[in-house]
């Protein structure tokens, strides 16, 4: 019902929406694009975590990146094809001031990352949060906390508990991933490919059932949202860690 | 600047017989090393020698006149490189993240260990000009450039290079934030207006910015290009060359790939993702002389003038200020402004492209006094004296 409502808000706000109601001839479907940006500082696993997603392997190595990389890959949801592109940041703070700003524009998600075996990298994440909030992203861009390298557990400095609270208090959902082995324990029972693909589909999902007015594309039907609602409960309880509280 | 002429103007290079090739490279040597011989060394020609087609050639070579073209004295370079405490840097941490991760910049056949030494040698290097210059902030990719560096010249003679290039070719990357980069990225649009109006609107129709060309500028392209016989070549380039030719340079790829762009998605995403992939095939040579030509048509300063209309160019006005204070940059404007008049004749578009070799040369020629020029000029923001007995050199 809550699902309901929001889309008559979103209806109801959307002059690019009302006005293709309107026109005799509706303009042919597009592919909608969720933009995400990924940041957190330098060395947490940023251009692994995306590159993971959209290549659908771990990368035999990965360098510094330099400004802003871009990728997107093609994902399906209810049989919509949506196009998701990654916006992969610098992640040294000099970048951040000058450089970045431009690919703050029109983002739709957040995805913030840390490395769990690297404290300082948890410590910034209110440095970053305060740098969303200075490029002026609205409380109702969803954002999400990624803990990456939880394959080094051992070496982990940052827990789950500590984690959970950071991200509750931010009403973020926390994920705990590896984008190397994603796993942990590699037990191999499952396509090791899940785990990041499943935080970047939740992010979509989230945008599906929540912004279905990006770009100028005929609605989503009610039915879809609800079905997604119930995916997202299903992967939130395979999880066992955050909920979305927007 | 369409394909067909860019195709005539590499083919006339590329259609030399291997032997005639071989022989113009043996020539050349002999030129560099004459050039070397003299004393002093004859500096304008090492210049031109490593703008010209090939470049400096050989690593060997580099190693002799890479100092020369930076002024650095390398009878004056310490035997011992002093020791690096890197428990106390403020920079170590990000500087080892990079470096551990640069493994792409080494030779793919290298034995683990000796990749590994090396790399210990690069982070001791970058660390070692950084602290003994504290003005200088290391910035991502810094680390890209300083590796070619060590490649070719070993870690001594690197030291010495890089802290030189550290301030005065890279000091403005190394600022303590990216403001005046990003002012020098601000030159890439309008030199592309200027050649270019249809791809240069297309692409601010799809707004792209300039941050896929940010990785070009501040590793001299040694981030984005795998065969490192390239990346040294345009560093004989850049070496020779004003401190903004990259940005030249990096003008001359995206017109270089107008087809593709046109051809693009207008939209900001699409074209970042075309244009931040560089083509591994480039024509270098030709994207060289290029660069050069429109060097000289489109000075910086003259850019400057209209970019300070819009933006505080502290830097760059600076620049300016310093060029027009220096005798020889009247000279320069009038050899410039018959040129222009003999480009008017022209078509606007075909301007930048089709030279004779012969005209080519020339122009070059005259970028080499330009490029010197530029440099004094940097020199002056930069308050180094050094530079003046070179001027003198050069401008007698």
């Amino acid at each position: 019902m809550k699902l309901e409502e929001d889309s008559m808000a979103d209806i109801e706000s959307s002059f690019e929406f009302s006005s293709s109601l309107t026109s005799s001839s509706l303009p042919p479907p597009r592919t909608r694009i969720f933009k995400i940006i990924v940041i957190g500082d330098s060395g947490v696993g940023k251009t692994c975590l995306t590159y993971r997603f959209c290549a659908g392997k771990f990368p035999d190595r990965t360098e510094a990146t330099i400004g802003v990389d871009f990728r997107e890959k093609i994902i399906e949801i209810d049989g919509e094809k949506i196009k998701v592109q990654l916006w992969d940041t610098a992640g040294q703070e000099r970048f951040r001031k000058s450089m970045v700003q431009h690919y703050y524009r029109n983002v739709h998600a957040v995805v913030f990352v840390y490395d769990v075996t690297n404290a300082v990298s948890f410590r910034s994440l209110p440095s970053w949060i305060e740098e969303c909030r200075q490029h002026a992203l609205g409380q109702e861009v969803p954002r999400i906390l990624v803990g990456n390298k939880c394959d080094l557990r051992h070496a982990a400095q940052v827990s789950t508990d500590v984690a959970q609270q950071f991200a509750d208090a931010h009403s973020m959902p926390l994920f705990e991933t590896s984008a190397k082995n994603p796993y942990g324990n590699d037990d191999g029972s499952r396509n090791d490919s899940d785990h990041v693909e499943a935080i970047f589909m939740t992010v979509a999902h989230k945008l599906k059932s929540q912004k279905p007015l990006i770009l100028s594309q005929p609605p989503c039907g009610l039915g879809d949202t609800v079905t997604l609602r119930r995916q997202d409960e299903e992967e939130r309880g395979s999880w066992g860690c955050g909920c979305w509280r927007s | 600047m369409k394909k067909s002429r860019s195709v005539g103007a590499s083919s006339s290079l590329n259609g030399l017989g291997k032997q005639d090739g071989e022989s113009r490279r043996k020539r050349k040597m002999a030129e560099i090393t004459q050039a070397l011989s003299v004393s002093p060394a004859d500096v304008p020609a090492l210049r031109r020698m490593a703008i010209s087609e090939g470049g400096l050639l050989t690593d060997e070579i580099r190693r002799q006149v890479w100092p020369r073209l930076l002024n650095v004295s390398v009878d004056n370079i310490p035997e011992q490189l002093e020791t690096v405490d890197r428990d106390n840097n403020k920079d170590f941490n990000q500087v080892l993240l990079d470096v551990q991760r640069s493994l792409r910049r080494f030779p793919p056949g290298m034995p683990d260990e000796q990749r590994e030494g090396l790399q210990e040698e690069l982070t001791d290097i970058i660390l070692r000009v950084l602290v003994k210059n504290p003005q200088l902030h290391y910035y991502q990719g810094y680390h890209d450039i300083v590796v070619t560096f060590l490649l070719v010249l070993g870690e001594r003679l690197a030291t010495a290079l890089v802290e030189k290039l550290s301030t005065h070719h890279l000091r403005d990357f190394m600022d303590p934030t990216m403001d005046n980069t990003k002012h020098i990225l601000n030159y890439l649009m309008p030199i592309i207006e200027r050649v270019n109006p249809e791809v240069y609107d297309f692409m601010q129709q799809a707004e792209v910015g300039t941050i896929f060309a940010l990785s070009w500028l501040i590793t001299w392209f040694g981030h984005v290009l795998s065969d490192f016989r390239h990346v040294v070549r345009l560093y004989d380039f850049f070496l020779a060359c004003h401190p903004l030719m990259p940005i030249y340079f990096a003008a001359v790829i995206v017109l270089h790939r107008e087809e593709e762009v046109l051809d693009c998605e207008c939209d900001m995403a699409m074209m970042h993702h075309l244009l931040s992939r560089i083509p591994q095939d480039l024509p270098y040579e030709t994207l060289i002389s290029r660069a050069g030509d429109l060097f000289v048509q489109f000075p910086p300063s003259e850019l400057a003038r209209e970019r300070s209309q819009q933006t505080a160019v502290s830097t760059f006005k600076d620049f300016e200020l310093a060029s027009t204070q220096q005798r020889p940059d009247t000279v320069l404007r009038q050899r410039r402004m018959e040129q222009q008049k003999r480009t008017m004749e022209a078509q606007r578009s075909t301007v930048a492209v089709v030279q004779s070799t012969g005209r080519r040369f020339m122009r070059l020629a005259v970028m080499g006094l330009t490029v010197a020029l530029g440099a004094a000029a940097l020199a002056v923001v930069n308050s180094a004296l050094e530079w003046a007995p070179k001027l003198d050199l050069l401008f007698p």
